[in-house]
């Protein structure tokens, strides 16, 4: 037991082909999404509103001007200018028609949004399926509900997973569960918006297979679940830093050896190239500048 | 040597009989397991981080390597969850042959299934005989995308071409054979009495804990629940095609074995189905060479071999990207009823008990 300090020590700068810092290696870089793509009805009206305006405004500019411009030359005495066409939206051609959200029409989906009241926040279909967000903290109640009630019975969480929304404002996350009724035939989403540090309640009391599921939310993105009975990781080791799937995460993650092929594939031809040159008899170098 | 303690025992994560790399802590109270807690992640890649920083397009050689011994079926939910998420509609007999080429998948899946179950449990000549067929089906999938096992034969939108020539005598000539070799695995291993003794009644999972833990597939319909995918959600040509879902009420893993065989039948009929019902037509269809998203998610299952794979996707407006790529893999969520099937039962059944799961680690670990 002597009372010497410890030795700080200072990880060595490697040398060679492979890159130890992340932040610093090139092409390791993080673009962190501007957008929050997240599905709505109620914003994809919005958005489609405003297009339609802008547009709109932009027509009624272009008339304008125009009249300004009659309005000169008729007074100059010159040619009257061109009259504007008014764009025509290009003609789709392709076998690709983008599924719009609609409202919320499907039986099932308004007796859950009947079912649940104010706690529901949002309820809209789109591409077929059926989407009831509910407020964070009814969660558990929500998916109690479509589990007993007779005409819901989604008996089956399929898929529970989340996905990070680093640009959005009073939300961190949004939490999927994906439910399966094998007796109606049914699948319905049930979404919630957690902000960072938000601990939802583990669907594991209602749903016993949500068990690895929320375990491997844990590992990817970072969210704690309340009252789940073994909240460890699951893919990655215990001591792993960081969760991989957040944005903010690089693609090659830390201490991860890592070759810049291009640089090396340059190197190896270059190499090659001067080893057969030589064998020839021809000199590639360059004359050394004096 | 006689106490009577509790020992712990690792099977794996480098254990032949655990296919691949899955680790098993196991407390055993002499041959009996007491607990057992399955250890997963040696093979972790990070498919669905990798995805996410692809185009659309180059997600699919990594669904290839998720379950290799299943890449069509994998390949098939990818193409059509992107296909959902842009509104596409892909021509029908491009659907015929994703069929077709699904179904092939199934029998070599289950083919090799069979093989490295048998081969667990001590029957060693049916590994011979079904990597026999298992071939002619792999040079199928060679004739058609030039590849055998990561086959990326689909694109999204269709395929990348029409079938080769010659490829309808090679069906044949397989769907010909086929039906008398199923019958030489059932007469080597059906009423064989090892087999019997080593399946019948082992590796109990009943419905109510199989829809609990979310189980799907063969393990969930040798229980009683006729839950298949292509019957309850059709995709692909599967509305058209006319099979049966084979079930059984045993629950274990003798009614496991059934069921596959059974469903290998099916398969057979489907593809039958598939070639005389081929419609004419092209196999691609129009769609943009650069696919932009518009904000849409979408979660589209399908029926793997092993049981419902889903992937979940999300767009982000005008990215080249899918901002969200999930797996659900079916093998991840059949696993975690290992411990349920086995706790209580003897050391040696859960060699069984991960057999009949038919797990592959590359897809549980993505």
């Amino acid at each position: 037991m002597s009372d010497a300090p410890i030795p700080e020590t200072t990880p060595e700068t490697p040398s060679g082909p492979f890159v130890y810092d992340y932040t610093t290696a090139p092409n390791r870089q993080v673009v962190l999404p501007k957008t929050v793509p997240l599905p709505g009805y109620r914003t994809y009206v919005a958005e489609q509103k405003a297009l339609v305006e802008a547009e709109e405004a932009k027509w009624q500019k272009q008339l304008a001007d125009f009249d300004t411009a009659k309005a000169k030359a008729e007074a100059e005495g010159k040619d009257a200018p061109k009259a504007p066409v008014k764009a025509v939206a290009k003609k789709n051609d392709t076998d690709m028609v983008f599924p719009a959200p609609t409202e919320a029409k499907d039986p099932t989906l308004l007796h859950l949004v009947n079912g649940l009241g104010d706690k529901v926040e949002e309820a809209f279909e789109q591409a077929g399926e059926l989407t009831c967000q509910v407020a964070k903290e009814h969660i558990l109640e929500a998916l109690r509900l479509c589990r007993e009630d007779a005409q819901l019975k989604f008996e089956m969480l399929a898929d529970e997973t989340a996905t990070h929304y680093p640009a959005a404002q009073g939300f961190a996350f949004s939490v999927v569960y994906h439910l399966t009724s094998i007796a109606r035939k049914k699948r319905l989403r049930l979404r919630i918006l957690v902000p960072e540090g938000f601990e939802p309640e583990s669907a594991t009391q209602v749903y016993p297979s949500a068990n690895w599921m929320e375990r491997e939310i844990w590992d990817m993105l970072g969210i704690r679940f309340a009252n789940h009975p073994n909240m460890i990781r699951i893919l990655c080791p215990e001591d792993w830093e960081g969760h991989a799937l957040r944005k903010e995460y690089p693609v090659v993650g830390w201490g991860q050896r890592d070759i810049d092929f291009r640089e090396d594939r340059g190197g190896m031809l270059n190499r090659i190239a001067m080893e057969k040159a030589g064998q020839l008899g021809i000199n590639l170098k360059r004359p050394k500048a004096e | 040597m006689f106490k009577n303690e509790e020992m712990e025992v690792n099977l794996g994560p480098q254990h032949p009989s655990t296919h691949g790399v899955l680790r098993v802590k196991l407390r055993l109270d002499g041959e009996t397991i007491k607990h057992c807690t399955p250890v997963i992640g040696y093979l972790h890649r990070g498919v669905e981080k990798i995805c996410e920083n692809k185009t659309f397009f180059q997600g699919q050689v990594w669904t290839d390597r998720m379950d290799y011994c299943s890449a069509v079926a994998n390949n098939l939910g990818w193409a059509e969850a992107n296909e959902k998420l842009f509104g596409i509609t892909v021509p029908r007999r491009a659907q015929y042959i994703r069929t077709m080429l699904n179904e092939f998948n199934r029998l070599a899946s289950h083919l090799i299934w069979l093989a490295t179950h048998a081969l667990d449990i001590g029957a060693m000549t049916v590994f011979l005989y079904t990597f026999r067929e298992r071939e002619d089906i792999l040079d199928i999938n060679e004739a058609f995308c030039g590849s055998r096992l990561t086959t990326t034969a689909l694109r999204i939108g269709g395929l990348r071409e029409d079938l080769p020539p010659g490829f309808a005598k090679l069906v044949n000539k397989f769907l010909a054979k086929f039906p008398a070799c199923l019958e030489e695995y059932e007469n080597l291993l059906s009423e064989n009495r090892i087999w019997k003794k080593r399946t019948v009644g082992v590796a109990k999972l009943n419905a109510e804990d199989a829809i609990a833990l979310g189980v799907t597939g063969p393990v969930l319909r040798a229980a009683g629940v006729p839950y298949d995918i292509r019957k309850a959600f059709p995709y692909a040509a599967y509305a058209e095609m006319d099979f049966e879902v084979p079930t059984r009420t045993e629950a274990d893993t003798y009614a496991r074995y059934l069921v596959r065989l059974a469903e290998m039948r099916q398969s057979t009929r489907i593809i039958q189905q598939c070639m005389d019902g081929l419609p004419e037509g092209p196999v691609m269809a129009k769609i943009p060479k650069i696919l932009r998203a518009e904000v849409n998610e979408v979660y589209h299952a399908t029926e793997a071999p092993k049981g419902e794979i889903g992937y979940y996707l999300v767009g982000e407006k005008g990215s080249t990207n899918p901002y969200r790529f999930h797996v659900r893999a079916p093998g991840f969520i059949n696993l975690q009823s290992l411990p349920k099937m086995v706790e209580g039962s003897l050391l040696a059944d859960i060699v069984a008990a991960i057999g009949t799961l038919d797990i592959v680690l590359g897809e549980i670990d993505r």
